[in-house]
């Protein structure tokens, strides 16, 4: 118990929603690229500094935080917990996700004179977890059912998934003429680890009786696939080999899946921009090391009658209670089977309007320069995600400003599923070739990172050639 | 110049939101006091049985008796977290015989640990008389409970007028428990 809320301390601690609100439509950064394949390039030529290059956390949970529950303010524990239970819903959720780009580069090609297609490749590795509040197997276990009589608990509240996966992948970009862009990357997802738990169905209720006092009707679908997790967990498997097993699927030794990123920006005047994307439409197939766990049956359980068993039957007390234990048995035992399964991947949307604003003007004539492009930028993104319960969605409105001649910034005002105060800000430095880039949200937070009920952190360090250094 | 304090203000905000986030006093020592208290009612056993049920090849039975091996009261959970536990028994009779069920508890050595008996009183006109009775299991006679794994359970008639095949009347019997969890750190 202890254990496990540790862990999910420790998540929380170390990494800071999968919205890269920040990152998107940043076009000086290269691995803006990754979230809209046909976003505006600012390069020649790029890669990044290997393992260093995209750094990206988040963590968020809606409902309470971790200071609601472990406030030092005198409210005894359990209090505050009651309080965390009741105030939660079924749809509340815990979320985190975690990216590290293991390499990645691009570059521009086509005409020497016009270079208006754009490669980009690289690898990552990526762990999401997202598991749903069980709210009604926590009511069920903190209250029992005394006080619950006729009260159905949704066993299909127990949902949740986890994997851990790396990504090869090959972006192409093409700027077809000065208003429009597209661009689309193809990925080869290999999987690592996988565990989910997503179409539960079913309940559990107590009814009163016509026979006894009570009717308990149990009707229970539920299943947790596994792949990749089997084959770490055996008694004679040691450190090493799992090290060794995990190498061998990072490097597309174990189950494999396909997907791909499409996008496009438009300009629709000098001023006004239109861009979206949908990224990682796709699936990975589990077959290689699954084991699936399922408890499926109905039974409805109203006591027994040991004196007068079955009438005229013969059969004795002893026989009609192990009927009844078979009866439980069979409803509870968990049956373990290797079916092979398709996980799809988390598809994600994003949108956006922009305006910019505020043409640079050279120093020392009052003149404007050629080609130079505005200061300053304005506009609303539009970010969902697909989750296994339902969508989650973010809108956000932002301010982008030219602050030097090798400085970006960019301020995001968010509106999502965690809370309505997010602000997130970003830089990004230039220095010579290399590009440094930081950004992370709900600043308003920061004053007490344990209330938080998100943090997102991305950063990374680059090396770019720029078209035209301004 | 204006234009540079202005860029510098906004760095200097931005970069101080990054060192400037902190924490505010929480104690994670607190799981120690982690308690719950759910309350489980179950369903045990029940019957419904007319009074000819007594009559069987020309006799009267005055006893019915039957035994069940039962494991849920001593399995490692039940030990380290059933506080308290109540067995409600309701019987309902029509009968015109008072009636017996006496309830006996033995542990795995065959020893009696516990016993109960609840009564209920003739029905001469054969209206339903109901009678209800609560143990309660607290204390010694929870630790008997948790080391239960058969129960006796005893049907007798009293004597009065006899019982044949035309006598009127049933005999009905409600039970359930109720077990009372504390649930904390130590799981």
């Amino acid at each position: 118990m202890r254990k496990v809320i540790w862990l999910l301390l420790c998540i929380t601690g170390l990494t800071f929603s999968q919205n890269k609100q920040v990152l998107y439509g940043f076009s000086e950064i290269p691995q803006a690229l990754m979230l809209n394949p046909g976003g505006e390039i600012k390069n020649d030529w790029y890669f990044g500094i290997p393992l260093l290059s995209h750094i990206h956390t988040s963590v968020g949970i809606s409902g309470s935080t971790v200071y609601d529950v472990f406030a030092d303010d005198g409210v005894d524990f359990n209090t505050k917990l009651r309080n965390a239970i009741y105030s939660m819903r079924s749809n509340d959720f815990f979320s985190a996700n975690q990216q590290l780009e293991i390499f990645s580069g691009g570059f521009a090609y086509g005409t020497s004179y016009n270079k208006n297609k754009y490669i980009s490749f690289g690898m990552y590795q990526e762990f999401d977890f997202i598991t749903y509040f069980p709210k009604d197997y926590a009511i069920l276990a903190y209250e029992g059912n005394q006080n619950n009589i006729n009260r159905r608990f949704n066993a299909g509240h127990a949902s949740g998934s986890a994997e851990v996966i790396s990504v090869l992948h090959v972006g192409f970009n093409k700027k077809v003429n000065r208003t429009f862009s597209f661009g689309v990357r193809g990925k080869i997802y290999s999987n690592i680890l996988n565990l989910t738990t997503t179409k539960n169905k079913g309940y559990f209720v107590t009814e009163y009786g016509e026979n006894n006092f009570y009717n308990h009707i149990f009707n229970l679908d539920l299943e947790l696939r596994t792949s990749g997790l089997a084959s770490l967990t055996d008694d004679d498997t040691d450190s090493e080999a799992v090290a060794k097993a995990l190498k061998k699927r990072a490097l597309f030794g174990g189950d494999l899946g396909l997907g791909f990123d499409i996008g496009f920006s438009h300009k629709l005047s000098k001023q006004w921009t239109v861009d979206g994307s949908l990224l990682d439409i796709g699936f990975i197939s589990h077959s290689k090391d699954v084991e699936n766990y399922k408890i499926a049956g109905n039974y409805a359980f109203e006591g027994a009658n040991p004196i007068f068993p079955e009438t005229g039957s013969g059969q004795t007390a002893e026989e009609y209670w192990s009927e009844i234990e078979d009866e439980f048995e069979t409803l509870f035992t968990v049956d373990t089977t290797a079916n092979k399964y398709i996980t799809w991947r988390p598809i994600k949307l994003n949108a956006s309007l922009n305006y910019a604003f505020g043409e640079k003007r050279s120093e020392e004539c009052n003149c404007l320069k050629e080609d130079v492009g505005y200061l300053n930028a304005v506009g609303l993104q539009l970010y969902a995600i697909k989750r296994p319960k339902q969508p989650q969605m973010a809108l956000t409105a932002y301010y982008y400003r030219r602050l030097f001649k090798g400085l970006r910034a960019k301020a995001t005002y968010t509106v999502d599923s965690y809370s309505f105060s997010n602000i997130g800000f970003g830089l990004s430095a230039h220095i010579g070739a290399v590009n440094f880039y930081l950004m992370a949200d709900n600043f308003l937070q920061y004053k007490n990172v344990y209330d938080a009920q998100s943090v997102s952190l991305q950063l990374g360090f680059n090396y770019i050639f720029n078209k035209n250094e301004d | 110049m204006l234009k540079q304090i202005f860029k510098y203000t906004i760095i200097s905000v931005i970069f101080s939101f990054f060192v400037g986030s902190c924490t505010k006093d929480v104690d994670f020592d607190q799981i120690n006091d982690f308690e719950i208290y759910p309350v489980l009612e179950s369903s045990l056993v029940h019957l419904d049985e007319p009074a000819s049920r007594f009559y069987i090849d020309g006799y009267e039975v005055a006893v019915i008796q039957d035994s069940v091996s039962i494991d849920v009261f001593n399995n490692q959970f039940a030990i380290d977290n059933l506080i308290k536990a109540e067995l409600v028994l309701e019987m309902t009779n029509s009968i015109n015989r008072g009636l017996d069920v006496q309830v006996d508890f033995f542990d795995a050595a065959n020893q009696l640990r516990h016993a109960f008996t609840v009564s209920v009183a003739p029905s001469p006109n054969n209206e339903e008389i109901v009678s209800q009775h609560t143990e309660v299991f607290e204390g010694n006679s929870l630790i008997a409970l948790k080391q239960t794994t058969k129960l006796i359970l005893t049907l007798r008639t009293r004597s009065g007028s006899p019982i044949n095949e035309g006598t009127p009347g049933r005999i009905g019997l409600k039970s359930k428990g109720v077990f009372y969890l504390k649930i904390d750190n130590s799981i």
